[in-house]
């Protein structure tokens, strides 16, 4: 089974690099037999790949422990449905899954693609083919996850980690895959354009829907990755800016950026340079993604680990994508120059550009935030950490500038928006948030920074509103319907539009939950038997804490009773479990969550409990508005979905569709985001017998709030909150420091005397090198301003010679016939 | 119709490969599942996947080998350098795009004097798209309705002329279409590549299919 394995990988590297050459060969030669084989020879490594995963599920099904990758990650007691998704649990099989679905996607693209876009196809096929012969050197050479043992075969295996068993985990990795292997194929078709020269918009056409899908299965993914954060690690958060989370997050601002300029190429054939380099971008970032989980650059706890060689082929790799793509770019400038200029900045095309602008800023940002510490070992030798706070301190007002266009980009004009225009478009939507904002501000909420999410989430609603609206009247004025079929067919005749709009909404309910994490509470609270705490409006009870075993695992549960505002509700569970087969490993943390809509209550118990006299330590979090972020995600893949549909998916315009059916698939939705299952722990060496007892003083806290854990395995926490071993000493180092009265900054110097460099900040020192991880951010954003402002004056000189247009009808009054009737026909 | 005009080759009409690998996928899955009942229900979808991805590599690799060893001709409808696939296609998105400029001039998101350049714009390349079909699926249609025109005028100017004569206008009509479509191509020949006949831009310099300057 391994030797089949082993060969049909090898075949398939063989078939893919006859396919790529015989491909340019045909297109070359305009030999239609040479591209028709490449074409089969393309999907004959679909059929290859199928075989070969078939081969590897099937190695796991049976436990055939003579491949080592199957001994690593299966035993023989392990349930069947983790067997199977065990294919993708580890390096090597993660890389065979991502050929595997190239390959399926691939051909997917090229099949539905053959006849309209025939001039592309062939290098289509190359480009993507291509890309699998990399995936598949590395394997064949390198990474073979049909490698077996040499000599004994072991009886059993070592099975799946216990906390990798779990439903969000096992859907987690394929849907970051499917939008990261998505993104594959819009990049094949840009090339494909470079190379030929067809140039015009027939190869944004074929690559939207492509990229919309990729781009779903990426925000699931990461969405996902959230929810298990948040169930699951036990910290009260979503989002710990780790390298890897950022790893996924960066070609999802890229891609968004395409999703909305690729309109403004559609309109007004503009942005055509730019269009290119996005999707080169794109798909770059998704394999510089999987360099920097893979290869050991970045230290993070969701990291494969450290490999040089496959660093190293990794970078030749993307040094190649980037020389070769931004050659063809250069070489095909003249074909690319837009054929219009930016009449207004008060339009729309000016707010896509503006959108792009920060969106490709953010990706930038997070992009350099993460590779600090690499490039300051690089340079100066010692890795320096950038951890959440710098990241949320310049993404906050990001967001918010990107949730302000949100709103206000619909409203534009397309070319330029006049005085009253603006006037009757944007008068309610400002009526809405101005009162939002009144509102707010006089509910005491901050105004920065969630006074002014809640205002623009009120206008982004507002305008979106207004847009179903006014669609919906003018639709019911040419077709004599009443309002809410209108709508309907409105948004059955404009898809994309509306689809989006909806996906706007989603995104509207996502920044609503990071608008209440402003307001979160979190407290630790040591309790003995019948102790009381309180946090926000909870009153918490400690009635107890029992061990219980079920021959898998031995759990601790702590029995809470919770009231609110005096009133009693109901017992909460949180506990810790230790797995038989993996005693040596981390207790896992069952999370205990009380979900609402205004607020969730998060309780962990910590692992000092001392049975004897029942006394626990309970961290307790209050995170308000938190779970309007996994509904939010439930509208945008409504949204989505809504402009995936085909053109003739709605013919039945007119009919009338049962609204409850929207609704059912929203609430349907939400209820399997939020039936999440609380399993799963980090890798985090946790010391049983740490609590972490309050700070002294002020500065004491203040010091334990900069300084994090240098132990390695947890995400660079706190030390506030760590619990490990390396964190108590760390503390107790403090708490020495403190006590021979020495000030802030001298006792970050001491620290430095001891760990030998700045790794236990959380945030680096604003001196030096360090300056430029400050400065950066400046540098970065005023070369945007310029950059566009530069485009912006440059295409705003109207040419000298713009071609008068020719009257406004046609010469042939029985094609104008025709070409009305068919326009009538389309609706 | 005779099988003179009929598209369809011999061979279509017999059992095609593919479907061999299909029959024979199938046999196969079920012969296994008899000889592995016993072995569980895994066992037997696990075989029975494995005998439909190696039809699927026998399909593939035929798909891959049958180009360069067959002479089959290619069917695919061509018009200029393009497909008629591709020309339907690009037709119906200009139209989409014509629709949606309305939508956004009713909600007073384009200015009228932008939305009758834009609208303009896409009509002619429509019209153009449209020519090109035309002239795509033969003269045939052409002549045919050009004919239908001249005899409906004709039978009321004069009476029937005999055969020949009526041959020789139908011929004349033929001429005379053929003609006038050629003109109507020469009159747009700033749109029309010389090269592969693709409609392009009023604007443009080169042309979007083939790179040739206009």
């Amino acid at each position: 089974m391994a030797s089949l394995g082993s060969f049909l990988l090898l075949a398939t590297f063989v078939v893919c690099s006859y396919s790529a050459a015989v491909s340019v060969a045909g297109a070359r030669r305009r030999s239609r037999p040479l591209i028709e084989s490449g074409v089969g020879a393309f999907y004959l490594t679909a059929a290859l790949m199928t075989v070969a995963s078939a081969v590897m599920i099937n190695a796991f099904l049976t436990n055939d422990y003579s491949i080592k990758y199957v001994a690593h990650y299966s035993d023989s007691v392990q349930p069947l449905f983790y067997k199977i998704t065990s294919y993708w649990g580890g390096l090597d099989g993660s890389i065979m899954f991502w050929v595997f679905l190239l390959s399926i996607f691939g051909t997917l693209a090229v099949y539905v693609n053959r006849e309209r876009h025939r001039e592309l196809i062939p290098y289509v096929v190359a480009t993507i083919a291509v890309v699998q012969m990399f995936f598949l050197y590395l394997m064949v050479v390198h990474k073979n996850p049909f490698t077996t043992f040499l000599t004994t075969v072991p009886a059993d295996g070592n099975g799946l980690n216990p906390l990798l068993q779990n439903y969000w985990m096992a859907i987690h990795p394929p849907s970051l895959y499917t939008g990261f292997v998505g993104m594959t194929i819009p990049f094949a078709f840009c090339i494909a354009a470079l190379v030929t020269g067809h140039l015009d918009d027939s190869w944004l056409r074929a690559v939207r829907r492509w990229t919309m899908f990729a781009w779903l299965f990426l925000t699931f993914g990461l969405t996902l990755g959230m929810i298990w954060a948040y169930e699951v690690l036990g910290w009260g958060g979503y989002w710990g800016w780790d390298p890897v989370e950022n790893a996924g997050l960066l070609p999802w601002f890229t891609a968004t950026a395409f999703l909305h300029s690729v309109m403004v190429q559609e309109r007004r054939s503009m942005l055509r340079v730019w269009n290119v380099i996005l999707v080169i971008t794109t798909f770059f970032l998704t394999i510089f993604g999987t360099f920097m989980t893979r290869s050991g650059v970045v230290q993070s706890v969701h990291a494969f680990g450290d490999d040089p060689m496959l660093a190293r082929l990794f970078t030749i790799f993307m040094v190649a994508i980037l020389t070769f793509s931004f050659g063809l770019v250069i070489y095909r400038l003249p074909l690319l120059k837009a054929r219009n200029e930016l009449d207004s900045w008060v339009s729309r095309e000016a707010a896509f550009l503006v959108n792009n602008w920060v969106l490709l800023f953010a990706a930038l940002f997070v992009l350099f935030g993460t590779m600090f510490p690499t490039l300051s070992e690089a340079i100066m030798g010692q890795r320096l950490t950038v951890a959440a706070p710098f990241f949320n301190k310049w993404l906050i007002p990001i967001g918010l500038i990107l949730l302000f266009l949100t709103g206000v980009g619909p409203l534009l004009a397309w070319r330029k928006s006049t005085v009253r225009n603006l006037l009757e478009q944007f008068l309610w939507p400002g009526v809405a948030t101005a009162t939002t904002l009144a509102a707010t501000t006089a509910l005491g909420i901050p105004v920065w920074a969630p006074g002014l999410c809640f205002a623009l989430c009120a206008l982004v609603t507002a305008t979106i509103v207004q847009e179903f609206l006014r669609g919906g009247n003018v639709r019911r004025r040419n077709t004599g319907t009443d309002l809410f079929t209108a709508i309907i067919g409105l948004v059955g005749r404009n898809k994309r539009r509306y689809g989006g709009y909806i996906v706007h909404l989603g995104i509207v309910l996502i920044f609503l939950g990071f608008a209440g994490s402003g307001s979160k509470k979190e407290q630790l609270f040591r309790l003995k038997l019948h102790d009381q705490a309180t946090i926000g409006a909870f009153t918490l009870r400690n009635d107890g804490v029992k061990v219980s075993d079920d021959g898998q695992k031995q759990m601790a549960t702590a029995y809470i009773s919770v009231s609110q505002n005096g009133k009693p509700i109901e017992s909460m569970y949180p506990g810790r479990s230790v797995f038989r087969k993996h005693e040596d490993e981390e207790a896992r943390t069952d999370v205990a969550i009380r979900r609402s809509l205004a607020q969730d209550l998060y309780l962990v118990l910590a692992p000092d409990v001392d049975f004897g006299t029942q006394t626990i330590t309970l961290q307790a979090f209050v995170n308000p508005l938190v779970d309007w972020i996994w509904l939010g995600f439930g509208v945008l893949a409504f949204g989505t979905g809504i402009a995936l549909l085909p053109e003739r998916a709605y013919s039945f315009a007119l009919a009338k569709l049962p609204a409850e059916a929207a609704t059912t698939a929203v609430v349907l939705l939400a209820g399997l985001l939020l039936s999440g299952v609380s399993l799963k722990a980090q890798q985090h060496q946790v010391d049983p017998n740490v609590a972490v007892t309050p700070s002294k003083n002020a500065l004491e806290e203040q010091l334990r709030g900069e300084m994090g854990c240098v132990c390695g395995t947890c995400a660079h926490e706190a030390l506030t909150k760590c619990t490990c071993g390396t964190a108590q000493q760390m503390r107790s180092q403090l708490r020495a420091q403190i006590d021979q009265g020495k000030g802030h900054d001298e006792i970050i110097q001491a620290f430095i005397g001891i760990y030998g460099g700045q790794q236990f900040l959380q945030a680096p020192i604003d001196k030096g090198f360090n300056r430029v991880a400050w400065l950066f951010p400046y540098v970065l954003g005023a070369t945007g301003v310029f950059a566009i402002g530069f485009a912006a004056i440059k295409w705003s000189h109207h040419s000298a010679a713009a071609p008068p247009e020719t009257s406004a009808t046609l010469d042939d009054p029985a094609l104008e016939e025709r070409l009305n009737d068919e326009l009538r026909d389309l609706d | 119709m005779s099988s003179a005009t009929s598209t369809k080759s011999a061979e279509d009409s017999g059992l095609q490969t593919w479907q061999f690998f299909l029959l024979a996928a199938l046999g196969c899955a079920t012969a296994v599942t008899f000889l592995a009942r016993g072995q569980g229900i895994v066992s037997i979808i696990l075989l029975g996947i494995l005998m439909i991805t190696t039809a699927a590599v026998g399909i593939a690799v035929l798909r891959m080998v049958r180009p360069l060893v067959s002479s089959e001709e290619d069917r695919t409808v061509m018009i200029g350098h393009r497909t008629r696939a591709a020309l339907e296609r690009e037709k119906h998105l200009t139209l989409r795009a014509i629709k949606e400029l309305e939508f956004d001039r009713a909600m007073g998101k384009l200015a009228e004097a932008d939305f009758q350049e834009m609208s303009t714009r896409l009509r002619m390349r429509a019209a153009g798209l449209l020519r090109q079909l035309d002239a795509g699926s033969g003269y045939r249609d052409q002549i045919e309705r050009d004919l239908a025109a001249r005899l409906k005028g004709s039978r009321y100017d004069s009476g029937s002329a005999g055969s020949h004569n009526e041959m020789q206008t139908d011929t004349g009509s033929a001429r005379l279409s053929a003609e006038r479509i050629a003109g109507e191509r020469e009159a747009s020949a700033e749109r029309l590549c010389a090269n592969c006949s693709t409609v392009n831009d009023a604007d443009a310099t080169f042309c979007k299919s083939c790179g040739v300057k206009l």
